[in-house]
């Protein structure tokens, strides 16, 4: 809403400063957004929250002015003015629900002389970025503007019969209104019609073929009250946005519908003369008498301030509220109709905050009592984040709305278990995401393409998917690793490419320190490892195919990624401690190192050797492990360290040999190794 | 064997060592298990009962001597640095350590604002994404078809017409007090999502903390003192804040929480739109008809509600003049945090 400082002043005598008055309008919640020098004139450009209607005029913000600065707001009675008999003229006016539209009143002028408005008026409605049209059309704009209450003008002539109804339009009715635009309605929409057709569309736009021209003689002056909801619906359903649209969907008063025609009628008789020929209404006006009892002791409750109980007078009868003490510490304030906004006695609250001032308000610290049970105990992705990226991953944000191409590019059914978007801006925003990879892996694209060479992210977010004719949502966990890994070492630097078993290793730490034991990875296909945490299935680790990498424009790389469904890994944490004694007798290690073939599983060879050397042998496991030059094909060189222990004695020589023998009898004989 | 002699010989043989291997030599020659004090001791049984007595008190004196001599000598060894001397160290050379990953930003802010929160006693809560049009919007008094709903565009899902993406984290307030009673002391992060046009301050996209506290006798004061404690640890003790009077549907009196610009101080920069302030959060006291829709005795409690928005913040806080920055994940982005 845009004001200018002279047409304020027509009703508060404005003494500060426009730079000053526009910080105190912003303190008291009218936030000026600009405030524009012209000519010897000020504009404000006041950002109006949509609780307040009463503020879309220039009087609903001088009234405001008035109360800030401690200013009686000047605003002049007119009195109606009387039809000669002779020129009265026989209108019809009918309203088909009264839910639709609770008051519709209408003003026939006739002879008035279509011009031009004067450069006063053409320089305020301009000020406010308001097109000048004709002397009449201008009027019902500058009206609006001043009282916040929208008119309309229609052609008197060419309303069929002289006759306004107020009803729904019909399923095959159009209109085209001002703009040019034809409009289809439907019952949905109301419209006001003459005897045959809509002539415009309530609330929102008036038609064309009514509208007021130069050529135009005699008018009908509309001022009405239309049910905000229709005229929302109207005006979304058929894209219109208006002055009069904007207001009439926040509400609009009775009784200032009632005196803004008025005040039009006074100035269409002074600058296009004519006279009035008839004066119609539907609908009754009933003023508002609603009484909120404000307790003053609650102001203070509320604001942790204690403001006087002549400044909360005085605040409020400047708000054009109307106050009486009931007693000592209770005042019943009477709410004009143009305060729809306060219901309660908590709105007088504001009130009395705003206009006094927040800043005055003192600054206290409550005794906080802490809720208890009420923290997501189970909530432990912010150690999961710390430990990965302590793992040397980087967390990475994505969005949880993709495209569907992005999808099937990375193999995921699109035509199943899908939630889809219902009002997506961009096919960015089609569907909510059912799993976390592709965004991961297209952020790995994205980094490949921009030179990186070792990438390794991970994401914590939720998965959406539909099932079972509900939403499902549910925390998971994605990492996804590509590029050469390279460390320097006391040798010199080490390059390797990221493989399964690097990220089988992060996973395995994750595992270890979040205390799920009882973990395992098995080969579901060639590609794909699932993690299997107790004896479920908890997600999976993949090696991604060329020919996925092919969509994704990846080359000459390899990708491994694993997704972990976090409410089954949560399932598995544990992370209460229990001490176990530090050994106090020396262990034995015995290393072997052999020959192995390729298709030996590992994990069952140690729990072989595990077996047989239980119960000295406490631990075995692999130590080194290398292929290349001297190890023929299919084969693998291991390592394996044998540690053996007693708890209450240090063990000899003498016992472990024995025993270390049968486990490598036990390698040559069931696993078919050669020592190296 | 004549102590003296031996003396005379460690003496000379100590005085030969410049490193910590040669001193480590010298001490297993005349120490060790084979050693020749190990020697001295071994010949005390095969001596005359009379001459034992004095003999071992003087291989002792020895011993002790030596190790007198060795540890001087360790001591001067150190000082002189010919122990590093033997790695021949240039401190030039890269560090040998293993890289660490990183949090995200936005991550990072969320964990600092919420840790000054819990620090006050507040608790961490989170909530689901999707939601109910009730949690969303009717819960917290935001009616159906009112204009006080275009601030919240929202994204509906298709299919299911109860429910949509949220568009705020205050469904949150509507969850817990459902589900607790107060005294409640609550902060809850989490994504947000709006039909926004996508530019350098927005996306459809976004995160927001919001908090909220019940109980009896909370006042507007207590909501003052505790963001003015919050901005104060977030942007610098320097910092100036004020409270602007707004509108939101979910609280009564409503407020818009500026800060002076961290930028320029308050003189008027391109940041803060030479205004000298930087909007960074709403906050208000809970509407009375909030407290109904969950079943709370208004006349019995009161409280303040907050909400921000993380990304705002982490833009203000890093200098940080594009949203998308955060989303695109470029590693020479998160490596800077």
């Amino acid at each position: 809403m845009k004001v200018t400082y002279s047409w304020l002043k027509d009703f508060v005598d404005l003494k500060i400063a426009p730079v000053q008055l526009a910080e105190k309008l912003t303190m008291a919640g009218l936030e000026v957004v600009s405030l524009e020098e012209a000519g010897k004139d000020y504009i404000f450009e006041i950002e109006i929250t949509s609780n307040r209607p009463d503020w879309l005029s220039v009087l609903g913000i001088a009234r405001e002015v008035g109360a800030i600065c401690g200013l009686k707001l000047k605003t002049v009675n007119l009195k109606e003015t009387k039809i000669k008999v002779k020129d009265r003229l026989p209108v019809k006016i009918s309203v088909s629900d009264k839910k639709d539209c609770p008051f519709y009143s209408a003003r026939v002028i006739c002879d008035v002389k279509v011009g031009p408005s004067p450069d006063w008026l053409k320089q305020r409605l301009e000020s406010l970025g308001c097109r000048s049209v004709n002397n009449i059309v201008d009027i019902t704009n500058y009206i609006l503007f001043e009282t916040g209450q929208p008119l309309h003008a229609f052609d008197l002539d060419t309303l069929n019969q002289k006759e306004i109804n107020v009803r729904r339009g019909r399923a095959d009715e159009k209109i085209i209104t001002i703009d040019g635009q034809q409009k289809i309605l439907d019952p949905e929409i109301l419209v006001i019609a003459d005897k045959d057709k809509p002539v415009a569309i309530a609330g929102i736009m008036g038609g064309k073929e009514s509208e007021v021209t130069f050529k135009t003689r005699n008018i009908l002056l509309e001022s009405a009250v239309f049910n905000p909801i229709l005229v929302r619906r109207g005006k979304q359903k058929l894209g219109l946005q208006s002055e009069s649209a904007y207001r009439f969907e926040r509400g609009v008063d009775l009784e200032t519908a009632k005196t803004a025609s008025l005040a039009a009628q006074e100035l269409i008789l002074k600058l296009a003369s004519g006279k009035p020929c008839a004066y119609k209404s539907a609908g009754a006006l009933k003023p508002s008498n609603r009484v909120i009892n404000l307790d003053l002791v609650y102001v203070n409750k509320i604001l942790g301030l204690a403001i006087p109980a002549v400044k909360i007078k005085q605040i409020l009868s400047r708000l054009g509220l109307g106050v009486k003490a009931k007693t000592k510490n209770i005042l019943a304030v009477k709410i004009p109709g143009f305060r729809q906004d306060i219901k309660l006695p908590i709105d007088l609250v504001e009130e009395l905050a705003r206009i006094y001032g927040y800043a005055k308000i003192p600054q206290s610290v409550p005794a906080i009592r802490p809720s208890r049970n009420i923290s997501d105990k189970s909530d432990f992705t912010g150690l999961i984040k710390n430990i990965l990226s302590g793992l040397g991953l980087r967390e990475v944000i994505t969005y949880s709305l993709v495209d569907r191409a992005l999808l099937s590019k990375s193999g995921i059914n699109t035509d199943r278990n899908l939630l889809e978007i219902l009002n997506p801006l961009s096919k960015e925003q089609e569907v909510l995401r059912p799993a976390l990879l592709p965004s991961l892996i297209r952020c790995l694209a994205h980094n490949l393409d921009q030179q990186q060479e070792n990438i390794k992210i991970f994401e914590i977010a939720d998965v959406f998917s539909a099932e079972a004719g509900s939403v499902r949502e549910e925390p998971c966990l994605a990492i996804a690793l590509c590029g050469i890994n390279s460390f320097l070492t006391k040798q010199g630097l080490v390059k390797e490419e990221l493989t399964l078993l690097h990220l089988k290793g992060m996973l395995e730490a994750l595992f270890n320190r979040l205390g799920a034991r009882s973990f395992n990875f098995i080969r579901q296909e060639e590609r794909k490892i699932n993690i299997i945490l107790g004896n479920q299935e908890a997600g999976f680790m993949l090696d991604l195919s060329r020919q996925a990498l092919d969509t994704f424009d990846i080359k000459n790389r390899q990708v491994i990624l694993a997704q972990l469904s976090l409410e089954k890994l949560s399932g598995h944490i544990n992370l209460g401690k229990k001490f176990s004694n530090i050994p106090k007798f020396p262990a034995i290690t015995r290393d072997i190192s052999f020959v192995i073939k390729n298709e030996v599983s590992v994990s069952e060879l140690l729990s072989a050797i595990e077996a047989k050397g239980a119960p000295l042998l406490r631990q075995a496991r692999v130590t080194d492990y290398y292929q290349g030059k001297q190890i023929p094909q299919g084969f693998k060189g291991l390592t394996v360290s044998c540690i053996y222990r007693l708890d209450e004695r240090t063990l000899t020589e003498e016992e472990v040999n024995p025993l270390h023998d049968q486990v490598c009898s036990l390698l040559k004989e069931r696993f078919e190794i050669t020592l190296r | 064997m004549d102590i003296n002699l031996i003396q005379t010989q460690i003496e000379s043989d100590l005085s030969a060592v410049t490193t910590a291997v040669a001193l480590e030599e010298v001490r297993v020659k005349y120490l060790g298990r084979k050693g020749l004090l190990a020697e001295l001791t071994g010949a005390i049984p095969g001596l005359p009962v009379e001459q034992r007595g004095a003999f071992g008190k003087e291989v002792n004196a020895l011993k002790n001597k030596l190790l007198n001599l060795i540890a001087e000598k360790e001591k001067v060894l150190k000082n002189s640095g010919s122990v590093l001397k033997k790695e021949n160290l240039d401190l030039g050379m890269p560090g040998i350590a293993q890289e660490l990953g990183s949090i995200h930003p936005i991550t990072q802010i969320i964990d600092e604002i919420c840790a000054i929160f819990t620090r006050m006693g507040f608790s961490i809560v989170r909530g689901p994404e999707i939601e109910t049009e009730y949690n969303n919007f009717t819960g917290l008094n935001i009616p159906l078809e009112h204009p006080s709903r275009d601030a919240f565009d929202t994204f509906y899902l298709k299919n299911y017409s109860k429910f949509l993406l949220r568009s705020h984290t205050s469904p949150v307030q509507v969850r817990a007090m459902k589900a607790h009673k107060p005294p409640l002391a609550i902060v809850v992060p989490g994504r947000v999502y709006r039909p926004d046009a996508v530019d350098a301050s927005h996306l459809f996209m976004f995160h927001q903390i919001e908090g909220f506290l019940v109980d009896e006798n909370i006042k507007f004061s207590d909501l003052k003192g505790i963001l003015e404690l919050f901005a104060k640890s977030v942007f610098g003790q320097e910092i100036k804040m004020r409270f602007r009077p707004h509108f939101f549907p979910f609280t009564e009196p409503s407020a818009e929480v500026d800060i002076s610009c961290i930028i320029c101080k308050g003189k008027g920069c391109s940041v803060c739109g030479r205004k000298g302030w930087l909007e960074i959060l709403g906050a208000g006291m809970i509407h009375p008809n909030v407290f109904k829709q969950v079943g709370y005795n208004p006349e019995k409690y009161t409280g303040f509600a907050f909400g921000m928005g993380v990304e705002r913040i982490a833009m203000l806080k890093y200098g940080i003049n594009d949203i998308r920055l955060f989303f695109e994940n470029d590693l020479r982005f998160l490596k800077q945090f």
